[in-house]
């Protein structure tokens, strides 16, 4: 597994060499920092209104995690969704593009170590992303009182989620050699896997008589990352949870994997 | 000069190369690759002892890449085996593509990235050791002439310097086999020949086995000690250069001669079959 490593740390300096990887951070920083900004003042005129009007049981209720922080990462959580495969969807396409691929495939590495290679420079970039959310909420632990354990259980979803998404991103850029169709084919998958799952199983089940509580639905709702994400954004840290995040990922890295080396056979 | 990181002892001679087959640098037997109901190669059989230098002949669509591919891994044959230095293409993949420099038809390389970060690159995937990889790279770099370009992105690179480059990522490990497809390609008469220096100074002071495929002819003459004919996919002729030309016959008339041949013979081949 020497080689993965290797591969990663080429995977990240060309990344950074490419504007994708700094148009895509300067997006993602202006876009967190419009959204952090709007949640700010929105929190503040609430508690404003609320105060006016002595509704002093709401204003009570009013928390830094739960009204500002955990929407502000579920927000940037879909615009993830929109960035992400800019910055996968040349892992695996440009060495093909470029050729590269008979330089891999001919030296003495295995495809696992080409894979993991891969995801992990994917993972990396998508630390700097989560990295650059933390720094917000850092601000609010300066002049309030948020709550440590919840903060950090939103932030560690946004990272997981960013992984599972890249492992989405090296599978649909190893279908290809375009970057364009990679991204397009990232962007579907992440929306259908992200948000589009639970909406689908309704509309298709709506005649059927079955309800929300029907085992598929329940299964489809499981294999959707949105429900994860939510109770992992509300400071639910479950190991069930966890290991959705851990086998979504495995299970796309596999499939790169047979890609890759089917691509051998034909 | 002595090349870094090698393993064991060459073992030449002809002794070796006749007796067991571990000691041939490639063997190849019965190979061969079927895309559909067409045959790319056709049941393809030759050895290649250490140290020799062997021109891979034909016209475009002969084999010669497919070949090649097979022989480094890029894809699997449908039939048939190949050996590099021992070890199975198949069955000890790895090991025999540690021995294989590899030099495809379009040289692999990352535009954005400088050739010394390329090589060095190349070299960790290859495994040379982490001690001598420095030097390794440097080595590599010195032999193709590209010092002087070392710190520029390999996009700003001629077509020269770039074939030079994608030269240098398969010598860098010091490879036993060294298989260039078509290094002198799509290059000017200058360069063509500053290649070909190359090839030959690798072959004379490296000791390295190189399998190279090129549809020129007076390339064969000028650095292969023998030359191997593909033709629709099999192998017309296999003979050292010196035979043929104490033949009386130049190595265009012998494969003119040999390709019309061949041509004749398939048409009737394929007349008879419709017949």
């Amino acid at each position: 597994m020497r080689h993965t490593g290797t591969i990663a740390m080429r995977e990240l300096r060309s990344l950074f060499i490419s504007p994708v990887a700094y148009i895509v951070l300067t997006l993602w920083s202006v876009i967190a920092g419009t959204f952090f900004l709007a949640s700010l003042i929105g929190f503040q005129e609430r508690l404003i209104q609320l105060k006016q009007f002595q509704m002093l049981q709401q204003i009570e209720q009013m928390n830094l995690n739960d009204n500002l922080i955990e929407p502000f990462i579920g927000s940037m959580w879909v615009i993830l969704l929109f960035l992400l495969p800019a910055v996968t969807m040349g892992l695996v396409s440009t060495e093909k593009a470029n050729g590269t691929d008979e330089l891999l495939l001919t030296s003495p590495i295995s495809i696992w170590e080409i894979v993991l290679g891969k995801f992990l420079a994917g993972a990396g970039f998508v630390t700097v992303m989560s990295l650059i959310i933390a720094f917000f909420p850092a601000i609010l632990f300066a002049y309030g009182e948020p709550e440590v354990g919840k903060t950090l259980s939103g932030l560690l979803s946004l990272l997981l989620v960013s992984m599972t998404y890249v492992a989405v991103g090296v599978f649909a850029s190893s279908l290809t050699r375009n970057q364009l169709i990679a991204f397009i084919l990232t962007f579907v998958l992440l929306l259908i896997l992200g948000m589009m799952l639970p909406f689908i199983v309704e509309i298709s089940m709506a005649g059927s008589g079955m309800g929300r509580d029907s085992a598929i639905s329940q299964v489809v709702n499981w294999m959707s990352t949105g429900s994860h994400v939510e109770r992992m954004l509300k400071g639910l840290i479950d190991t069930a949870d966890l290991a959705y995040f851990v086998l979504a990922s495995a299970v796309f890295l596999v499939l790169s994997k047979t890609v890759i080396e089917s691509a051998r056979w034909r | 000069m002595g090349w870094v990181e090698v393993k064991e002892p060459e073992i030449r001679g002809r002794d070796s190369a006749e007796t067991s087959s571990p000691t041939l640098a490639i063997e190849v037997k019965g190979l061969s690759k079927r895309y559909g109901d067409s045959f790319a190669v056709r049941d393809l059989s030759f050895q290649v002892g250490p140290g020799e230098v062997v021109g891979f002949l034909g016209p475009n669509g002969a084999g010669k890449t497919t070949t090649m591919r097979m022989l480094t891994g890029f894809i699997p044959p449908t039939d048939g085996y190949a050996r590099i230095a021992g070890a199975d293409i198949f069955d000890d993949g790895l090991e025999a593509r540690r021995a294989i420099g590899y030099l495809p038809e379009i040289p692999p390389l990352y535009p954005e990235m400088t050739p010394r970060s390329y090589i060095d690159f190349v070299a960790r995937l290859k495994d040379v050791p982490r001690s001598k990889r420095k030097e390794s790279v440097e080595r590599a770099l010195s032999r193709c002439g590209l010092q002087d370009v070392a710190r520029r992105e390999i996009r700003q690179l001629s077509k020269g310097y770039r074939q030079r480059v994608g030269l240098a990522q398969a010598i860098v490990h010091d490879p036993k086999v060294l298989v260039l497809d078509e290094p002198t390609v799509g290059l000017d008469p200058i360069q063509i020949l500053e290649i070909r220096a190359l090839i030959s100074d690798l072959a004379a002071t490296g000791g390295q086995t190189i399998l190279l495929s090129t549809h020129i002819l007076a390339e064969v003459e000028a650095i292969c000690q023998r030359a191997i004919l593909l033709n629709h996919g099999s192998k017309v002729l296999d003979q050292p250069l010196s035979e043929m030309v104490s033949s009386g016959a130049s190595l265009e008339e012998v494969f003119t001669k040999v390709m019309t041949r061949e041509d004749h013979e398939t048409s009737e081949a394929g007349a008879g079959a419709v017949a």
